[in-house]
């Protein structure tokens, strides 16, 4: 109960994704917000702060390691924890990444069990 | 009708491949003209933009010339920028040059652009460009104009921000994607499906059609493809992840979404006139075999196609 304030966003285009992420956190009790592209995000990014943030890369319109950037320069996505989650499995991808301050490269396919061990490691939710 | 082609100047990946094996296709790295009567965009800047100079430079001097052009990169890797310091042009007075590609800003764009010209890897700097230079902020809607041609750009599978071009040039559409590895993903869940519950296992069927449209989507209504075909088979396998696709998913994934001519392009360096050739023809057989009507070409240096 006492995790209801937490809010998890997830910018990714694939509908396949919005499954995983919304079994993955079904027992956690946060508050999944899911966008379709960064475009779509940001309306909402540009004034809230989530829990996490999870990033995929390549999707239509601005990719995710651009659309980080352009987070980064606002004063209030300066320090907000993001993950990257993506096909890319490159290591100029993981570089850039880290670069713009993502705490973790998780790759697709992803099992559910993974989106839900690394929300619980970054915001130390219990299972609801 | 406006005069239209489009011109390969550059062909190979990775490293230029200046080889007398290998000059039947070309040995210069990714660069390809698109002009319009007065109007020159050119796709990439990878050694091939060194003659595409120096043939400016000569029409310059017989007669008056365009001297305003449009460079829009896929991205920043060598094989595509590493003409820029050897660009006659941009040292000239009076001639202009603007620039696109990925980054989240124009200054981000030229930052790029100058960074292989800073010392220790190149005696001057950009700073030394006589040319008006520009460098353009991306658009919100992915889309620009450049007089009679238009262009969108989508980012592409590749190291690092990698965009793939649709450009709309006289009534004709020309897709322009040097570096994408195709159905990468689908690749990686073959290899690790096995690992997955039988839940999860619906799930990356469905991420295996979705990456399957996107590629129809990404290429589809092309009359013109030019696109990465890096690999064999044999070299994929053990190249696999390094942003390239083999030949054959790129001819395949032609045929499904319909396209009417496909350029293979950006060759492997190591493939010599010979090896070229034999891909060509199981690119046919391939076709043949699928009853498809597609048109399938060997991108070459100096080849023309005309787009009028």
């Amino acid at each position: 109960m006492g995790n209801k304030q937490a809010i998890i966003v997830v910018v990714d285009d694939s509908p396949a994704m919005k499954t995983v992420f919304e079994r993955g956190t079904e027992n956690l009790g946060v508050d999944l917000r899911l966008f379709q592209s960064a475009d779509e995000s940001w309306d909402y990014l540009e004034h809230h702060q989530p829990a996490l943030l999870f990033l995929n890369i390549k999707m239509p319109g601005r990719d995710g390691l651009t659309f980080l950037k352009d987070l980064r320069e606002l004063p209030l996505h300066k320090d907000t924890r993001v993950v990257m989650i993506s096909s890319k499995d490159y290591a100029q991808d993981r570089t850039v990444a880290s670069s713009l301050g993502a705490l973790e490269f998780i790759t697709k396919p992803t099992p559910i069990r993974t989106i839900t061990d690394v929300i619980q490691k970054y915001l130390k939710v219990d299972p609801a | 009708m406006s005069r239209a082609y489009l011109r390969f100047w550059g062909v190979r990946g990775s490293y230029s491949a200046p080889f007398d094996t290998h000059l039947g296709v070309g040995g210069n790295t990714s660069c390809v003209e698109i002009r319009v009567d007065d109007h020159i965009l050119l796709c990439d800047a990878g050694t091939g933009i060194i003659p595409f100079g120096n043939e400016l430079m000569r029409q310059a001097a017989k007669q008056p010339a365009v001297k305003d052009l449009l460079i829009i990169l896929t991205h920043y890797h060598w094989d595509h920028i590493c003409g820029l310091p050897f660009f006659v042009p941009a040292f000239i007075p009076n001639w202009n040059l603007t620039f696109f590609g990925p980054g989240h800003s124009r200054r981000d764009i030229e930052e790029h652009v100058s960074a292989q010209m800073r010392a220790p890897y190149f005696p001057v700097g950009t700073e030394t460009w006589l040319a008006n230079v520009r460098y353009l902020d991306p658009p919100k809607n992915q889309k620009l104009d450049w007089g009679p041609i238009s262009f969108s750009y989508s980012s592409v599978h590749h190291p690092g921000t990698t965009y793939g071009y649709r450009i709309n040039v006289n009534g004709k559409t020309v897709l322009y994607i040097s570096d994408n590895e195709c159905l990468f993903l689908d690749k990686t869940i073959r290899q690790k499906y096995g690992e997955f519950t039988a839940e999860e296992q619906a799930l990356l069927s469905d991420m295996q059609k979705e990456e399957y449209e996107a590629e129809i989507k990404l290429i589809e209504g092309a009359d013109i493809l030019i696109h990465d075909a890096q690999y064999s088979l044999e070299d994929y396998r053990t190249k696999r992840g390094w942003g390239h696709s083999c030949y054959i998913d790129t001819v395949n994934t032609a045929i499904d979404a319909g396209v009417k001519q496909l350029y293979l392009y950006h060759h492997d360096p190591n493939y010599d006139d010979q090896v070229i050739a034999k891909i060509f023809e199981h690119c046919q057989t391939i076709i043949k075999e699928r009853n498809s009507s597609l048109e399938c070409h060997i991108a070459r240096e100096g080849m023309i196609v005309d787009l009028s």
